[in-house]
């Protein structure tokens, strides 16, 4: 069985294409999702083959969540979407396939045969731009956080919190993807911060450091990392 | 002291005659400066004129011993230089002394000199005053007395340097001196009076018909910014004949008479096929008529009995292109006034550049239409195929249920399809968008509520079609279909201050100002109400992020039911 997680802001849109994928009976639906937030921790959570991902969702597109994610979490992708205006870039992105909705049953059947083909191998890598604004859930909508406001990113075991001078916000996405997309600096196995808003750094008795953010916030140093963050400070 | 005397009257009396000739001539048309014609002719004229004048002066003066003449030939030479300038007293003044030299007499050849000196002097008057005050300045009585009486002088000065004997020149100036001086100078005062005169009843005439064609132009504004034709030509016929008093007056397009109002009314009637060769005329040409009813007359083509006589057919255009006319009409008996006349002179243009302003806005109105045509193509494909793909999936579990949605989906796109007229009332609006809301609410069906509170008493209220859908589509797209939780569209109508005021509010307050071709859809609608309703209403956005986009339509109230 293909094990499928499905994407798609509106419930009768997911509804109906679970229930044409039961009908082929080589798909296992392992979760649903309303928005693309809410595929990421899915994704690493539940490890589907494919994703079967709607293009225009609340202001995270289902191109833009490709983006967000940690390579090792992404899986064959699939998308499904209203109109073919997106199909050239859904294959730029080494999408297995291109789904209309209404979806034909035929038409999925061929589907289903190119993933059964393509699950030997390992994904395709996908296009991986830089971001520039972090998705962040909040109670009712999706706030973009705007990269010039971002200090530095901190991880807990509650997850992963973006810094900014006006406070903290959760958000999906990992240290790895922050600190390879985003641009932003590692500089302590739980913290990146954004060089562009240091003030100063104050080293510390063993060896390690703590920088001053603008808004005087202070960010740990680890040894580790404290020669290339002097370096990229230009010290 | 007698000689002096009798001559003195004898010069007024000379005087006397020129002022006739000159008051019954100067209503000619040689002597009014008109714009488009010929200066040449106009300037020939004027030089016979005042050189006969001139001459006449040295024939109506009183020979004395020696072949000296007491004369008034500064008169001519004067005013001549006063009202054409130097060149035409140059001319006039040395055609009246040449002549001078011909009569003979041991002065001759001062006066000639002196009558020369004068026309040049009364052209250089003129010139001073044009570049003052102004062209077509006349000097007032006491500088045209003042200069007269010097150059005068100068003549007498003339006499006593080139006439030989001296002793016959010193006694012949002691004798005509005083009274030419002084009949001269009072002769070209009184031409300065009577042209001055004339000057300023011109510029009444021409003021009064100036304000009278500005105030019918005020009237008409408003009216002819809807449009010429049947409908609103009678109210202009009206408003000039009010403010004419013309016997008459018609508004007709190339063909048709549009509008008549007044005297013959009762077979000069509106709709019927222009007949009178005057209003062929003016239209074949693109020219203005007149039949003046005294050499010219307007036949009546229609009736025997009909009273006009007098016509003028005045060409309305647009562009250049001849697109009606303005006819004033006077009965028999009754003067052709002559303000009433350059008024419809004046009219005509003014007319003309309003329907022009017209034509633009139509043409605005037009450019609206075809945008409008635009956001109706704008039908979102997506909207289309994701409420398809919705109805397939209700169809799994509620056969009759998506055989509603299918009904709606096929009546919102009925209405999107239609050419919509100008206005549609509330109602018509509110079920267009209905349609749409319940399609968007199966979509959403997890996460939208839908709030409508309308006055009912406005729903018969008139708006341009096709406000609301394109307003609630963006609250849509932009606001509610942007939210991961749940959100809610309110869609209110009520009365305040005169105005009926519909809001259309979402929770998502997710509202940006729109760049480039953004906001087009709300861009339309506001110019398609400020077109259709007036500049004063239109579209207004309130928004508070996080919270609510409100997006308000303002439009006027329709009257309240008794």
């Amino acid at each position: 069985m293909i094990r499928a997680l499905l994407v798609d802001d509106e419930v009768h849109a997911r509804e109906e294409l679970a229930a044409l994928l039961a009908e082929t009976g080589a798909v296992e639906v392992v979760g649903t999702c309303g928005h693309a937030l809410e595929a990421i921790p899915a994704l690493r959570a539940l490890r589907p083959d494919v994703i079967f991902l709607d293009v225009q969702m609340p202001k995270v597109s289902g191109f833009e969540l490709l983006t967000l994610l940690d390579p090792d979490d992404v899986p064959q992708v699939v998308f499904v979407t209203a109109h073919d205006e997106f199909a050239v870039r859904a294959f730029e992105e080494n999408a297995v396939d291109y789904l209309l909705k209404p979806v034909e049953r035929t038409r999925l059947g061929r589907t289903i045969e190119r993933l059964r083909r393509g699950l030997d191998a390992p994904p395709a890598g996908l296009a991986q731009a830089a971001i520039k604004r972090v998705p962040c859930q909040g109670a009712r909508s999706i706030r973009l956080v705007d990269l010039a406001d971002v200090e530095s990113v901190r991880s807990s075991e509650a997850g992963v919190y973006l810094v900014t001078a006006a406070g903290e916000h959760f958000t999906e996405l990992t240290l790895r993807v922050l600190e390879e997309r985003a641009g932003l600096f590692r500089c302590h196995k739980q913290h990146l911060v954004n060089v562009d808003r240091v003030d100063e750094i104050l080293l510390g008795e063993d060896d390690g450091a703590v920088v001053r953010t603008r808004s005087g916030r202070t960010v740990p140093v680890s040894r580790r990392f404290l020669g290339a963050l002097k370096q990229r400070l230009g010290l | 002291m007698r000689l002096l005397l009798s001559l003195l009257l004898t010069l007024v009396e000379a005087m006397s005659f020129f002022m006739a000739l000159f008051y019954v001539l100067s209503r000619a048309r040689a002597f009014q400066t008109r714009p488009g014609g010929s200066a040449a002719r106009t300037w020939l004229l004027r030089w016979l004129f005042f050189t006969g004048i001139t001459i006449t002066g040295s024939y109506l003066g009183i020979p004395l011993q020696g072949g000296a003449i007491a004369n008034t030939r500064a008169v001519g030479a004067m005013v001549a230089g006063f009202v054409g300038g130097p060149w035409l007293g140059l001319a006039v003044g040395s055609a009246a002394g040449l002549h001078r030299l011909t009569l003979g007499g041991y002065t001759a050849l001062a006066g000639a000199v002196a009558t020369t000196m004068e026309g040049l002097v009364g052209g250089l008057v003129h010139r001073e005053l044009e570049q003052r005050e102004g062209p077509g300045r006349l000097p007032g009585w006491r500088l045209a007395f003042g200069v007269t009486a010097l150059t005068e002088v100068v003549h007498m000065g003339w006499v006593l340097l080139l006439s030989r004997p001296l002793a016959d020149a010193v006694e012949t100036v002691k004798v005509i001196g005083p009274p030419m001086i002084l009949a001269n100078a009072v002769g070209v005062a009184l031409f300065a009076l009577v042209m001055r005169d004339r000057q300023r009843v011109r510029d009444q005439v021409a003021a009064d018909s100036s304000a009278r064609a500005l105030r019918v132009a005020r009237r008409t504004l408003g009216i002819l910014a809807r449009g010429f034709g049947p409908a609103t030509a009678p109210e202009v016929a009206r408003i000039i004949r009010e403010e004419t008093g013309a016997g008459a007056v018609a508004v007709t397009d190339t063909t048709t008479v549009l509008a008549f109002d007044g005297l013959g009314s009762d077979h000069h009637r509106a709709g019927t096929p222009i007949v009178s060769p005057f209003s062929r005329r003016a239209i074949e040409r693109n020219e203005l008529v007149f039949a003046d009813g005294v050499r010219e007359h307007f036949d009546c083509p229609l009736s025997p009995t009909c009273q006009l006589d007098a016509v003028l057919v005045a060409p309305l255009q647009v562009d250049g292109v001849v697109i009606g006319t303005v006819q004033l009409y006077e009965p028999r008996h009754r003067r052709f006034r002559s303000v009433n006349r350059s008024l419809g002179e004046g009219l005509a243009p003014l007319l003309s550049a309003q329907l022009l302003a017209a034509r633009y806005e139509e043409a605005k109105g037009l450019l609206t239409a075809q945008e409008l045509k635009l956001v109706q193509a704008q039908v979102n494909p997506h909207f289309l195929f994701n409420s398809l793909n919705t109805i397939a999936s209700v169809l799994r579990t509620d056969s009759g249920r998506a055989r509603d949605l299918l009904l709606h989906l096929a009546a919102f796109f009925r209405k999107n399809l239609k050419r919509p007229p100008d206005l549609a009332t509330l109602r018509e609006e509110l079920e267009h968008v209905g349609a749409y809301l319940e399609i968007e609410r199966a979509r959403f069906a997890d996460r939208l509520t839908v709030e409508t509170d309308v006055d009912p008493a406005l729903l018969e209220l008139r708006l341009p079609a096709f406000t609301l859908q394109p307003l609630v589509e963006n609250a849509f797209k932009h606001g509610l279909a942007q939210l991961t939780g749940p959100g809610t569209a309110r869609i209110r109508a009520r009365r305040a201050a005169g105005l009926a005021l519909i809001e259309i509010e979402d929770d998502a307050g997710a509202y940006v100002e729109p760049v480039g071709g953004d906001g087009l859809g709300m861009r339309i609608v506001d110019k398609r109400i400020k077109n259709l309703l007036g500049q004063e209403y239109g579209v207004a956005v309130t928004c508070v992020p996080g919270e609510l986009t409100r997006v308000t339509v303002r439009v006027p109230a329709p009257e309240a039911r008794a």
